[in-house]
């Protein structure tokens, strides 16, 4: 179809767009201006939306807040902990459930039922799970001649945990995703590549992981921006504190603890900028990389 | 045209569900805002023209929200006084909303502030109320407490605890009243330490020795002395007064725990928890379920615990409670919220919830608010009426709170305290953890408490 855009045809497709622009602008892109600009008020009265005085002190602030780049550090080794290890289970799981399994759709199914159950309901059970006394891990860990380690309690361990549960919360959805690109892949290259001998390795290394790299490639991007807004987790599985210590304080944890908790405001929407500008960049880096390895 | 007309419909469908959507949300969370309105411009300017004494009556229907955080029994308990607040009037409905735990309620009140849909009253810790005040957002109830018509006389007035009535006092007027106002005492397990043959510790050296005794390790079972609440942080205040030591200066906003009593009172619940003879809750969340196992032999908590740990311990174990154990001096905090009543309400609706107040810590309720949760009666004539002092005889860990006002106190009512313990909470937990020795912690957490304070009434 050749339609040339008209006035007419933009019209309409303004209306088209209406419903979605109008949920978008009120719960994002008003909130997004609103930080920005809350962000720079250093005398704001919250209630009465009063602004006293302007300024970068909110910035000042958390650059030199020893909590703000714990935050940072902390929110930084969860992403390198979740993001490749839970591509790789994922990919590894859709693979087999790719294969003519016995009940493969149930499965399937057990698989995705981590993804839509609630994360304070999941943490529960996790709690219960990584409990030191009577704790499943550690029961089974105990088989293997492990001592009980206080998996919620010890500042060392809190992140792996977090790091534990967040990778099993998110299989679901990424093999989901997965699967549909293994099954997007045309069956006719891997008959090619058997008649001329390439072995199961090969086809993996040679087929499924390039032609499944538009995929691979949109898994990880979302991964990576979800896994740098990690909260809920937190705050469940800790029962309402960043981990013993502040070892599971992360960026967004920080922002809700200052915005409702200290009623720092400007600070922050502060943090929650630098939090967007970093996410902003490591996407930019990705898709830099994606446009040089992602095979269409 | 036809393609026109689906555009239109849905764009119509699409406008007439959102504006539903508002129009919804406005008549559920503010009731007739309009009609209050007008009825408050009217009394209002009826109070200018004569000024003594409340000029609202209420003689129409008027529905109010109380926002609180009691789950379990002790909602019941609330459940049960409002509906007889509610069957007893024509005119006012109470309404009660359970808005989670004390965090939530705390973060939904502050965004309703900002939405302006404020609930006519809620249950709050001083602290919150000293924030609401300063953003103007809470009534003084004193002229309602004055009032010759709705009001109470001095003795009703003086009848309420002298210290919860100092604790809601801000320049001398009244922006709460005491609800459910609670001590720690100090649980411990009969059969235990009968077992070992120990009296019930009074001291932090009888504590020390108590703990030690009965902390064993047997058939793969671990017993642990002594135990403790999660958040030490709350806790940390009555070891630093009991240790002859004080904490944060309400007046002049200084940090004073940095001192060699402070250090002392860390020192001693560090020491006890480092040699093993004393736990955290961990999590478990509440020491309620390790005492109720019997997995600790004695715990301090609050004694709103009384029931939880009633239920946790059926079946499994045997026992009682009694005053903390004293340092240099004898010390307890007064814990739990009071209510208050917000300014957005109408004028009909301030009323309404002061009259459900006076309901609700009335002789009779307070006494069974008591009775049920373990909670203290905030007025003198319940504690001294025959009904309490036979409940307490025959339920004695109920009476236990009660034997310690002299030695209460309550902590400081400034503006920033959420900071201030959120900063402490993380250098007391590292000496607790053993990351830092009892001198650096005590050191750093004074050090960003105090930064903490002044950064939030810098404003």
């Amino acid at each position: 179809m050749n339609v040339h855009p008209t006035l007419k045809s933009t019209l309409k497709a303004l209306l088209y767009l209406s419903p979605a622009l109008m949920i978008i602008g009120v719960f994002n892109i008003y909130p997004i201006i609103k930080s920005f600009a809350m962000s720079f008020y250093s005398d704001y009265d919250y209630f009465n939306d009063v602004v006293y005085e302007r300024g970068l002190d909110n910035f000042i602030y958390i650059m030199k807040d020893a909590d703000f780049w714990l935050a940072m550090k902390n929110t930084f080794i969860f992403v390198i902990g979740v993001v490749p290890l839970s591509i790789i289970i994922s990919l590894g799981i859709a693979l087999l459930l790719n294969t003519n399994i016995y009940l493969r759709g149930f499965f399937r199914t057990i698989f995705f039922i981590p993804f839509v159950t609630s994360v304070v309901a999941v943490s529960i059970v996790w709690r219960w799970v990584f409990h030191t006394d009577y704790g499943l891990l550690n029961y089974f860990l105990g088989f293997f001649g492990v001592d009980p380690i206080s998996w919620l309690t010890d500042p060392a361990w809190a992140m792996p945990s977090l790091i534990i549960l967040s990778v099993w919360k998110g299989l679901g959805y990424n093999i989901i995703i997965f699967l549909a690109g293994l099954q997007n892949i045309n069956k006719q290259y891997y008959l090619a590549a058997k008649v001329d001998g390439a072995t199961a390795f090969y086809r993996f290394i040679h087929i499924t992981i390039p032609l499944l790299s538009p995929t691979t490639f949109f898994i990880s991007i979302v991964s990576i921006i979800n896994s740098f807004k990690v909260f809920d987790e937190v705050f469940a599985l800790f029962d309402r504190r960043p981990g013993p210590v502040n070892s599971a304080l992360t960026v967004v944890y920080y922002i809700f603890d200052k915005f409702y908790v200290e009623w720092e405001f400007g600070i922050a929407s502060a943090a929650a900028y630098v939090l967007f500008i970093v996410i902003f960049l490591f996407t930019l880096i990705q898709l830099y990389i994606g446009k040089r390895n992602v095979h269409y | 045209m036809k393609r026109f007309l689906l555009i239109l419909l849905t764009l119509a469908l699409a406008i007439s569900v959102t504006a539903c959507g508002t129009s919804n949300e406005k008549t559920l969370t503010e009731p007739e805002p309009i009609a209050n309105e007008e009825s408050k411009e009217a009394t209002s300017s009826e109070a200018q023209k004569e000024e003594e004494g409340l000029k609202t009556v209420i003689n129409k229907p008027v529905e109010i929200e109380f926002w609180h955080a009691m789950s379990g029994g002790h909602e019941e308990a609330l459940t049960k006084i409002t509906e007889d607040f509610n069957a007893s009037n024509e005119y006012i409905k109470v309404k009660l909303v359970n808005q989670g735990g004390y965090g939530d309620l705390s973060q939904k009140l502050m965004a309703a502030a900002k939405a302006k849909q404020l609930p006519a009253m809620s249950q709050a810790y001083e602290d919150w109320i000293t924030e609401y005040l300063n953003n103007n957002l809470v009534t003084d109830l004193t002229p309602y407490i004055n009032d010759p018509k709705y009001g109470w006389s001095e003795d009703e007035l003086n009848d309420i605890v002298e210290v919860f009535r100092q604790a809601n006092q801000w320049d001398g007027k009244y922006y709460g009243l005491p609800f459910n106002k609670s001590t720690r005492i100090l649980f411990y397990n009969t059969d235990l330490l009968a077992e070992k043959n120990i009296e019930v510790p009074t001291t932090w050296e009888e504590l020390r020795a108590a703990a030690e005794k009965i902390t064993v390790e047997k058939d793969g079972k671990k017993i642990v002395g002594m135990g403790f609440e999660n958040a030490f942080v709350h806790e940390f205040s009555t070891w630093a007064y009991q240790a002859g030591g004080s904490f944060v200066d309400e007046q002049s906003l200084e940090v004073k725990f940095n001192s060699a009593e402070g250090k002392e009172a860390l020192g001693f619940v560090n020491g006890m928890i480092q040699d093993g003879v004393a736990r955290l809750a961990g999590e478990d969340g509440y020491m309620s379920g390790p005492f109720g196992r019997g997995d600790v032999a004695m715990y301090i908590g609050s004694s709103a615990g009384i029931p939880y740990v009633a239920k946790a311990a059926e079946g499994n174990i045997h026992w009682s409670a009694t005053v903390l154990p004293a340092g240099k001096k004898a010390a307890t905090p007064f814990a739990g919220t009071n209510v208050t009543v917000f300014n957005s309400a109408s004028d009909e609706e301030k009323l309404a919830a002061w009259q459900y107040i006076k309901f609700l810590i009335n002789k009779e309720n307070t006494a069974y608010w008591a009775e049920k949760t373990g909670y203290l009666p905030v007025r003198y004539s319940a504690l001294n009426s025959d009904s309490w002092k036979a409940y307490v005889e025959a339920n004695p860990v109920y009476g236990v709170g009660e034997k310690q006002f002299d030695a209460g106190f309550y902590d400081p009512r400034v503006i920033g305290m959420n900071a201030v313990k959120n900063a402490m909470a993380k250098e007391l937990e590292a000496v607790l953890l053993g990351q830092k020795t009892v001198d650096e912690g005590i050191e750093a957490a004074a050090k960003e408490a105090q930064d903490a304070l002044l950064k939030a009434n810098k404003k």
